[in-house]
């Protein structure tokens, strides 16, 4: 039997990028959540001195 | 390594916020002199009662509106357990406890502060606004705990 030659181009694999809207998103609110609550303790702290 | 540019974004205010809590954690020990309200003046937790300034615990003044409140935990009362402030005085609080780790906390103000046998536990506020603060011990220490509180009493003069 004849060997078979792959002939086929073989296929460049497209890499997709994720898609991290959504995580980007959920991560600054909770990132500005945090710095929300930091600072309304540090003024509360302001406040009681 | 590939990384996304969105990961990029977030590991820099990660890491960023980081850095930004060393400055503020150095700043604050290093060029404003904050410590921890226990961390230098050692006693004898078994001879509180002899040593003073606690052996004649209450209210001392020190200076010019400036006064020292010398205090005494134990499982569960504070002594003296009802003080008289001067409005606008800059009082100087110290606490020992005799038994075991109390807590020390004037409620709606800054002071407060964990009382360990061994240590004294100081805190410099000045008391600006007229009123009466109950003082709770916010360690828990023993079956009376929840009756563990004093009064503060910041009059007119």
């Amino acid at each position: 039997m004849k060997t078979q030659l792959n002939t086929n181009t073989p296929k460049t694999k497209v890499e997709k990028e994720p898609a991290l809207k959504g995580t980007l998103a959920s991560v600054l609110f909770l990132g500005f959540f945090l710095i929300f609550t930091w600072v309304s303790v540090y003024f509360l702290f302001l406040n009681r001195l | 390594m590939h990384m996304h540019k969105y990961e990029k974004i977030w590991l820099f205010f990660g890491i960023g916020s980081l850095f930004v809590f060393l400055a503020v954690l150095g700043v604050g020990a290093f060029a404003q002199g904050s410590q921890p309200p226990s961390c230098l003046t050692t006693i004898d937790p078994e001879k509180v009662d002899q040593t003073p300034p606690f052996d004649q615990p209450g209210l001392v003044k020190t200076g010019d509106n400036e006064y020292q409140l010398n205090i005494v935990a134990s499982a569960f009362a504070y002594i003296p357990n009802q003080v008289e402030i001067p409005k606008g005085a800059k009082v100087t609080i110290n606490v020992a406890t005799k038994d075991v780790i109390h807590g020390f906390e004037i409620a709606g103000t800054n002071v407060n502060m964990m009382v360990e046998p061994g240590y004294v536990s100081s805190y410099t506020q000045t008391f600006d606004k007229v009123g009466e603060y109950v003082v709770l011990c916010n360690e828990y220490c023993g079956a009376g705990h929840h009756l563990m509180t004093a009064k503060v009493k910041v009059v007119e003069q």
